[in-house]
C-alpha cells in the first residue's frame, strides 16, 4: 500500500509500513524536526500538526489514514500561515519560548484558534492549549503573547467585515 | 516473504467490507488515538488492521422519532457538534466536549472509545449508561443489540469478531448532567465520572473511572427515587450509600475515587436541575 498526500504544498508518497507514525515519517525521512516526539501518547501535543487545516496529534496518527489528504508542519507554516507567523513573533517579543520543546506544537494548535476566534478572552486562550503542555514557563506569558495576537488581529483588521 | 505481500491496512467503505475483513482476522482501526498507543503501553499493534472511519453509515449523526442515533465513526467533535443544541443531551455532549484533549477529540470517535477494552476513564460509558442507550453491533451471526450495561460486561469477549456500528439514545431522556474530575483542570484521565439523566421519569445515576467497568449506582438511584432532588441531599445519600471499591490508578489511589464520589454527585445533581453541565 503507497499513500500519498499533500505535504506543506507538495506531494508526498509514502511506500512504507502504513501504521508508521506520522511523526516518525516527518522527522526520519523527511527531517522535518520541528515537529517533536515527546510523549507519543497524545498527552503532551509537542507532535501537533495541521491535516486539511484541524490540528491533531502526529503521534497517533499512522500514515496509512492520510491518502489525499493534506498535511501541515510547523515548517510549512513558518512559510505559509499569517497567523502562525504572528505567534512566532509574539512568542519572541515577549520572550516566551525557554527550552522550546513545546512552541512547535502550541503554534500548530493556536493559528487555526486564532484564525477561527479572533474575539476569544484569556479564558477561551486557555481552553484551546489544554493539549499542549510546556514544562519550562508559567503558561501566563505564552497567554500574553496569544492575547497580544488577538490585539493586532483586530487593530490590522478593523472592524469586522 | 512469499507470494503476494497482504495489505497490513486496507480502507472499507461499506459495513459488509469491514465485517468481511473482520471475519479474516484483522482488527479495527477507527482514529487511532488508542491503537496507536499500543508500542508506549508494551504491546504489538495489531498484524492487520481495517479502517472504518470513511464508511459513511457509521459518521451519521440522526434524530429519529424515537432516538438519537449516533454512527460509531463519530468522533468526539462530531458528535459535540451536532448535538449542541439539544438540551436534554448535555449530559452526553459535556462528555464528548470534555474528555482528553482538543486535538484527541478531533480524530477519537464514540466507537472507538467504547470498543478499548481495558479503559476505565471513559467518558462515554457512564454518559451513555445514564441515558438508557443501546448498543449496535454487527457480528457474524449478523447484526445484534444490547443494552450498554450488558455490553460494557461482555465487550471483551465480543468485539474481537464485532463492528461497533453506533449507538442509539431513546428521546424520552428528558434532562442529563456529566461531571468529571481531572486531576489537572482539562487533559488528563478523570479520576472519577457521574452522570446522570432523566428517562421517561426516571433518574439514572451512572459512575465511570471509578471501578474497572462503569456501571449504575441502583442503590442511590433508589433512594433518591420519588424525591425532590436536591443536590446536598443527595450527596449524603451518595456518602452514606457509597458501594463502590475505587481502582487503584496511576493518577489516583482507589480509596480517592471512592472518597470524591459525594461531591460529583452534588455538582451534577445541581448541573442536572439547573439544565447546564460544564
Ligand atoms: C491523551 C488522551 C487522553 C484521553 N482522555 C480521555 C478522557 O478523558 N475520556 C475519555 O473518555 N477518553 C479519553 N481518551 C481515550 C479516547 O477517547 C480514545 O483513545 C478514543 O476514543 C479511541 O477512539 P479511536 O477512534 O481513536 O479508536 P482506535 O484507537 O482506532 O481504536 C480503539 C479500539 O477500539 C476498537 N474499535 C474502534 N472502533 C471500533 C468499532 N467501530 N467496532 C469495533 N471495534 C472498534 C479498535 O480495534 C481498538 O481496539 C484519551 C485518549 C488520549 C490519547
Ligand atoms: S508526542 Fe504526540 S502528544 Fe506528545
Ligand atoms: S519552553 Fe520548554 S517545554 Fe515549553
Amino acid at each position: 500500500m503507497s499513500t500519498t498526500f499533500q505535504l506543506n504544498g507538495e506531494t508526498c508518497r509514502f511506500d512504507g509500513d502504513p501504521m508508521t507514525p506520522l511523526i516518525d515519517l516527518l522527522r526520519c525521512q523527511r527531517f522535518m524536526t520541528g515537529t517533536k516526539a515527546v510523549c507519543r501518547e497524545g498527552f503532551c501535543g509537542a507532535c501537533t500538526v495541521n491535516v486539511e487545516g484541524e490540528p491533531v496529534l502526529a503521534c497517533l496518527r499512522p500514515v496509512g489514514l492520510l491518502e489525499g489528504l493534506s498535511v501541515m508542519t510547523i515548517e510549512g507554516a513558518s512559510r505559509y500561515d499569517a497567523e502562525a507567523q504572528l505567534l512566532q513573533a509574539a512568542f519572541e517579543r515577549v520572550d516566551a519560548v525557554q527550552c522550546g520543546m513545546c512552541f512547535p506544537g502550541m503554534v500548530m494548535s493556536l493559528s487555526k484558534f486564532l484564525r477561527e476566534t479572533p474575539r476569544a478572552d484569556r479564558n477561551a486562550v486557555k481552553h484551546a492549549m489544554v493539549g499542549n503542555i510546556c514544562r519550562c514557563t508559567g503558561y501566563e506569558r505564552i497567554v500574553d503573547a496569544v492575547m497580544e495576537c488577538l490585539a493586532e488581529a483586530h487593530s490590522a483588521g478593523g472592524a469586522d467585515v | 516473504m512469499h507470494g503476494i505481500v497482504e495489505e497490513r491496512l486496507i480502507v472499507a467503505e461499506t459495513i459488509e467490507e469491514a465485517r468481511d475483513a473482520l471475519r479474516q482476522g484483522r482488527a479495527v482501526l477507527a482514529g487511532g488515538s488508542w491503537v496507536m498507543r499500543a508500542p508506549v503501553r508494551g504491546q504489538a499493534l495489531p498484524e492487520r488492521l481495517v479502517s472504518v472511519g470513511r464508511i459513511a453509515a457509521l459518521s451519521r449523526v440522526e434524530v429519529e422519532e424515537n432516538e438519537y442515533v449516533i454512527g460509531a465513526a463519530v468522533t468526539h467533535f462530531a458528535l459535540t457538534e451536532a448535538l449542541r443544541d439539544v438540551p436534554q443531551l448535555t449530559g452526553l455532549v459535556t462528555a464528548a466536549a470534555t474528555s482528553a484533549n482538543p486535538a484527541v477529540r478531533r480524530v477519537a470517535t464514540l466507537g472507538g472509545n467504547l470498543c478499548c477494552v481495558d479503559f476505565a476513564a471513559s467518558d462515554f460509558a457512564p454518559a451513555l449508561l445514564a441515558c438508557g442507550a443501546l448498543v449496535y453491533l454487527e457480528t457474524a451471526q449478523g447484526p445484534a443489540t444490547l443494552p450498554m450495561a450488558e455490553f460494557l460486561a461482555r465487550r471483551a469477549e465480543v468485539l474481537p469478531r464485532a463492528l461497533l456500528t453506533g449507538v442509539r439514545v431513546p428521546r424520552s431522556v428528558r434532562a442529563s448532567a456529566h461531571q468529571r474530575l481531572p486531576m489537572r483542570k482539562a487533559g488528563d484521565y478523570p479520576v472519577a465520572i457521574v452522570s446522570m439523566a432523566i428517562c421517561g421519569g426516571e433518574l439514572h445515576i451512572a459512575v465511570g473511572s471509578v471501578e474497572p467497568i462503569a456501571r449504575r449506582w441502583t442503590v442511590l438511584e433508589q433512594a433518591l427515587d420519588g424525591r425532590t432532588l436536591n443536590p446536598e441531599r443527595a450527596a449524603e445519600l451518595a456518602a452514606t450509600l457509597n458501594d463502590f471499591k475505587g481502582r487503584d490508578g496511576i493518577e489516583a489511589d482507589g480509596w480517592y475515587r471512592r472518597e470524591v464520589l459525594p461531591a460529583l454527585v452534588r455538582r451534577c445533581t445541581a448541573a442536572l436541575l439547573s439544565g447546564e453541565s460544564k
